[in-house]
C-alpha cells in the first residue's frame, strides 16, 4: 500500500513537467503550427507538383507574380508585365532592392538561371514538363529586365508563372545543389530546417521586401492518419490543419475553440474507363455507366455532404465552368436503354483500380452499377503500385486486363488548359500524360490547341464550354464530384488564404493569445 | 562458450549481406516506379526517363546491387531519393528516437508483466490469475493502432492529460510506450506464469519451502531466477517483432524514429531509405538476441551454446 502514492505522485510529476511545457510553447505563441496529410517532397519548387509541397514552400518563395485572396494575379518580384502584339513575347520588369535569403541579390540573371534549369532536360525536375511545354527561352533584356519567349502564344502563361514552377530561387543555392534540402527564396519567410519525418521551420524574414510577417515561425508537420489531424486541431497541437477530413467537419464546426474553412474546391474526382477495352470503347457503354452513378448520394455519403456533383470535367471555381449543363441525371431506365445500344442489355463485368483512400468511392459505384447488371471487380491498390497500374500504356492496361482508374485531378490553377490537356488529349495518353483511358477525339484535340492560343478571355471560356459538352457527350470518364476544400484553424488564428484544390496560404496569418 | 560468441558475431556480416540482398531485389520487384513517383503524374515519359537518369535507376540490377555494396562497406549508404541527405545522416538522427521508445516500452513491460505472472502463477486458478490472463490475452490481441487512436482521443483530447503528438519530455512516452509495449507485456506475464508455475512444480522449491524459507524468498530466489531463462528468450525473440510495431506506433503519434521514416520511404519507393532502415534493424535485432543469450549465460551458468 505504501507504493501507491509515491506512484501517482511521480504520475502527477509527469503532468506537471508537461504542462510546464504547454506554458513554454504558450510564451512563444507567434509560432504557427501547420500539419497537413502529407510530407513534402521537396524544398525546390520546381523539383514537386504536390499542392501539399507548395504550402510549404509558398511562405519562402515568390514568383514574379502572385494570387491575392480574392484570386487575382498581382504583382510580386514583377512590377509590371505585357506581351508583344504576337503574344509569343512576354517582358518583365523587376523589382528593385530585392535579396535572396541568403543574400544573392534578385536580378534578370537569377530569373533566367531559375527558368533556364526548367528548360534543360539533364536536371530532371519534377514540375520542368509545365513550362517546357510552353517556354521557348527565357533571356535578361537589362539587369532588371526579362523577356520570355513562348513556343507558341499561350493564355495560361501568367496562371502558370503564379504557381509554384514559377517561384524564383536563389542562383547561388542552386548551382550549390542545396535547393533540394535547404530552401533559399525572397519570401518573408526564410528556412530554418527540414527533418524529414517530423517538421520543416521557417522563420521570419527581417529583410523582406513588402510588409513584414506578424508570426515569428512557422512550424510545418505532417500525418498519414486522417483522425490525428482532426486530434491536433482539439488539442491545439496543431494551428492549423489541411486538409480537414469532411467526417469531421461538423466537429470542427460545433468546436468553439476551432473554425472550419470551407470553400469551394478544384480537384475534380472521376472514374477514367478504358476506350479500347470492350464494351467501353462503345459510347453508349460509358453514358450508361454515367446515367446509372448517383452523384448527389455520394457526395452526402462519402463527402458528407461537402462536395458538389459533377456536371462537366470543370469545377464550380473554373472561370469557364459551365452552370447550365446536366448531361447525366441518375436514371437507371436511360442507363439500361444505352447498354442495349452497346449491344449488352444484360450489362457486363469491368475492374476499377483505386487508391486506398478512394477505395470507398469503387465500393459505392460497385453497388449502384450492379443496378443495370455491371459486376465492378473492385482493385484496391497501395499509391505506388496504383500509380504503376493507372499510368500502364495500352498493351500492359490490356494485359493487366484493367478497365478502369478512379482518381482525381486538380491542376492548381484557374487555366483550363492544364484540366482538358493532360486528361483528354490525344497527346497525353498515358504513360506520358494522364489521359488513363486512351480517349481521342480530334475536335477536342483541335479546340484544346485553339482555347490555349486565344488570348481573349470571353472568347478563350466559350471554347471550354464547347469542350466540356464534348467530354460530356464522347463520356471518357464517368465524372463525380469537386470537392470542396476543408481545412479547421485554431480560433485564435486569422488571415489564412485558402486557394482552390486545398493551397492554403498562412505568411499573413496572425494568431493571438 | 566464447567460441559461440565469437562464430555469433562473425555471422553478423553474413546475415546482413544476406537481408541486403533479399531487400535490394524484393523492393525492386514491388510494383511501383521510383522515377514516377518523384515526377509527378503530370510528367511526360521523357521527364520520367530524366528523372531515372538521375537517381541513377537506369543501370542494369547487378550493378546497381554491386555498387550498393561496394559502398556500404566504406560506411555509405547512399542518399535519400526524396530529401537527398546521406541515408546514414538520416539514420542516425532517428534510431536513438526509436530505441529510446522500444526501450521504455520493454522497461514497463518487464516491470509490469513479470510481477503479473509470479502473482498468476502463485495465485493460479484464482482471481489474480484469471484477471491477469485476460488482460494478458486482451493485450496480445488488441490491434494496436486502434487502441492507440482510442487513447489519444481519452487521453489528449477529451482530458488533456497527455501530449497527442511528437517525442518531448516523459510524458510524451506513455501513450506510444503502451501502444508499444503492450504485447511484450501480454508475452512476459504469459511466459512467467507458465514458467514459474513449471518451477514451482520442481523438487528444489519444495525443499526450500521444507527447510523454512519464506514464501516470498522462495518464490524470488529459487523460482523466478530459474524461470527467468525462457522470460528472457522471449523478450529476445520478440524484439523484432516490436521494432516491427515502432512502424504503426510511430506513424500514428508522430513519433521521429526509423518506422515512421520507413512508412514514408516505401510510400515514394525511396530504395536507398528502406535498405538503410531495414539493415538497421536487422543489425539491432541481432544485437538484442545476443545480448539475451549473455543474458542467460549468466543467469544460468550451465547453460552452454555450442
Amino acid at each position: 500500500m505504501t507504493n501507491r502514492p509515491i506512484f501517482s505522485k511521480s504520475i502527477r510529476t509527469a503532468l506537471m513537467a508537461s504542462s510546464v511545457a504547454l506554458l513554454a510553447l504558450g510564451a512563444q505563441a507567434e509560432t504557427l503550427t501547420v500539419m497537413q496529410s502529407e510530407a513534402p517532397r521537396s524544398m525546390d519548387p520546381a523539383d514537386q507538383t504536390a499542392t501539399f509541397t507548395q504550402v510549404v514552400l509558398a511562405p519562402m518563395y515568390e514568383g514574379l507574380v502572385g494570387r491575392n485572396s480574392d484570386l487575382a494575379i498581382v504583382p510580386l518580384l514583377a512590377t509590371e508585365w505585357a506581351p508583344d502584339d504576337t503574344g509569343l513575347v512576354w517582358t518583365f520588369q523587376l523589382r528593385d532592392g530585392v535579396t535572396f535569403h541568403d543574400g544573392t541579390p534578385l536580378d534578370a540573371a537569377a530569373v533566367v538561371a531559375s527558368f533556364e534549369r526548367l528548360l534543360d532536360p539533364a536536371r530532371g525536375l519534377a514540375a520542368a514538363g509545365r513550362v517546357a511545354a510552353v517556354l521557348e527561352s527565357v533571356e535578361a533584356v537589362d539587369d532588371m529586365t526579362v523577356s520570355f519567349t513562348l513556343i507558341q502564344p499561350y493564355a495560361g502563361f501568367i496562371d502558370l508563372l503564379a504557381t509554384a514552377v514559377g517561384y524564383i530561387v536563389s542562383p547561388t543555392a542552386d548551382a550549390a545543389g542545396t535547393l533540394g534540402t535547404n530552401a533559399v527564396g525572397t519570401g518573408p519567410f526564410s528556412f530554418v530546417e527540414w527533418q524529414s519525418g517530423e517538421h520543416v521551420t521557417q522563420t521570419a524574414n527581417p529583410d523582406y521586401w513588402g510588409e513584414m510577417p506578424t508570426l515569428e515561425g512557422l512550424e510545418f508537420t505532417w500525418t498519414s492518419e486522417p483522425s490525428v489531424l482532426s486530434m491536433a486541431a482539439q488539442t491545439g497541437e496543431a494551428d492549423v490543419v489541411n486538409p480537414l477530413p469532411p467526417i469531421f467537419a461538423q466537429t470542427v464546426e460545433a468546436d468553439p475553440n476551432l473554425t472550419l474553412i470551407d470553400q469551394p474546391g478544384s480537384a475534380m474526382f472521376w472514374v477514367s474507363l478504358n476506350v479500347l477495352d470492350e464494351p467501353l470503347d462503345h459510347v453508349a457503354a460509358r453514358q450508361a455507366l454515367n446515367f446509372a452513378t448517383d452523384r448527389d448520394a455520394l457526395v452526402s455519403a462519402l463527402r458528407r455532404g461537402y462536395a458538389v456533383a459533377a456536371n462537366s470535367p470543370l469545377a464550380p471555381t473554373n472561370p469557364a465552368w459551365d452552370a447550365s449543363l446536366d448531361p447525366y441525371p441518375y436514371d437507371l431506365d436511360r442507363a439500361r436503354a444505352l447498354l442495349a445500344e452497346a449491344g449488352v442489355p444484360d450489362g457486363f463485368s469491368m475492374s476499377v483500380a483505386v487508391q486506398e483512400p478512394e477505395a470507398p468511392i469503387a465500393e459505392a459505384l460497385q453497388g449502384m452499377w450492379s443496378d443495370i447488371g455491371v459486376d465492378l471487380e473492385v482493385r484496391r491498390l497501395e499509391s505506388g503500385v496504383w500509380v504503376e497500374a493507372a499510368f500502364n500504356d495500352p498493351e500492359a492496361k490490356a494485359e493487366d486486363g484493367l478497365s478502369a482508374v478512379i482518381a482525381s485531378w486538380s491542376s492548381g490553377s484557374f487555366n483550363s488548359d492544364l484540366q482538358f490537356r493532360p486528361l483528354y488529349s490525344t497527346g497525353a495518353w498515358a504513360p506520358g500524360g494522364a489521359n488513363l483511358g486512351f480517349f481521342t477525339s480530334e475536335a477536342l484535340d483541335a479546340i484544346i490547341d485553339e482555347a490555349a492560343a486565344e488570348l481573349d478571355e470571353d472568347a478563350r471560356n466559350a471554347l471550354y464550354v464547347e469542350a466540356q459538352r464534348i467530354v460530356n457527350q464522347e463520356a471518357p470518364h464517368v465524372l463525380l464530384y469537386s470537392n470542396r476544400d476543408l481545412a479547421a484553424t485554431s480560433a485564435n488564428v486569422e488571415g489564412i488564404t485558402m486557394l482552390p484544390g486545398g493551397l492554403i496560404l498562412v505568411a499573413n496569418a496572425t494568431k493571438s493569445n | 562458450m566464447q567460441a559461440y560468441f565469437v562464430k555469433k558475431l562473425l555471422m553478423l556480416p553474413l546475415i546482413l549481406l544476406g537481408v541486403s540482398f533479399i531487400v535490394f531485389v524484393s523492393i525492386r520487384a514491388l510494383p511501383g516506379d521510383p522515377a514516377r513517383l518523384m515526377a509527378g503524374p503530370e510528367a511526360t515519359q521523357q521527364a520520367v526517363d530524366d528523372m531515372r537518369v538521375r537517381l541513377g535507376l537506369e543501370q542494369p540490377l547487378p550493378i546497381q546491387y554491386a555498387g550498393f555494396l561496394m559502398d556500404a562497406v566504406r560506411g555509405d549508404f547512399g542518399t535519400s531519393i526524396r530529401s537527398q541527405k546521406p541515408v546514414s545522416e538520416e539514420l542516425a538522427s532517428r534510431f536513438g528516437a526509436t530505441m529510446s521508445l522500444a526501450a521504455v516500452a520493454y522497461f514497463f513491460a518487464t516491470l509490469i508483466g513479470v510481477p503479473a505472472g509470479m502473482a498468476a502463477a502463485v495465485w493460479k486458478g484464482r482471481a489474480p490469475d484469471q484477471i491477469v490472463m485476460i488482460v494478458a490475452i486482451l493485450g496480445a490481441s488488441v490491434a494496436n493502432f486502434w487502441l492507440a487512436l482510442i487513447m489519444m482521443d481519452y487521453f489528449a483530447v477529451q482530458k488533456g492529460w497527455l501530449p497527442l503528438l511528437g517525442m518531448g519530455g516523459p510524458a510524451h512516452y506513455v501513450l506510444p510506450s503502451i501502444t508499444l509495449g503492450l504485447l511484450p507485456m501480454a508475452l512476459v506475464a504469459r511466459m512467467t506464469r507458465s514458467s514459474m508455475i513449471e518451477t514451482l512444480e520442481q523438487d528444489y522449491i519444495r525443499t526450500a519451502r521444507a527447510k523454512g524459507l519464506g514464501a516470498f524468498r522462495v518464490y524470488r530466489r529459487h523460482a523466478l531466477r530459474n524461470a527467468m531463462i525462457p522470460i528472457v528468450t522471449i523478450i529476445g525473440l520478440n524484439f523484432g517483432g516490436v521494432v516491427g510495431s515502432t512502424v504503426v506506433t510511430e506513424t500514428i503519434f508522430n513519433w521521429p524514429g526509423i518506422g515512421r521514416l520507413l512508412v514514408d520511404a516505401v510510400r515514394f519507393r525511396d530504395y536507398p531509405i528502406i535498405q538503410g532502415v531495414t539493415l538497421l534493424a536487422v543489425v539491432s535485432v541481432v544485437v538484442v538476441n545476443f545480448l539475451a543469450d549473455l543474458l542467460i549465460s549468466v543467469l544460468d551458468p550451465r547453460v552452454r551454446f555450442g
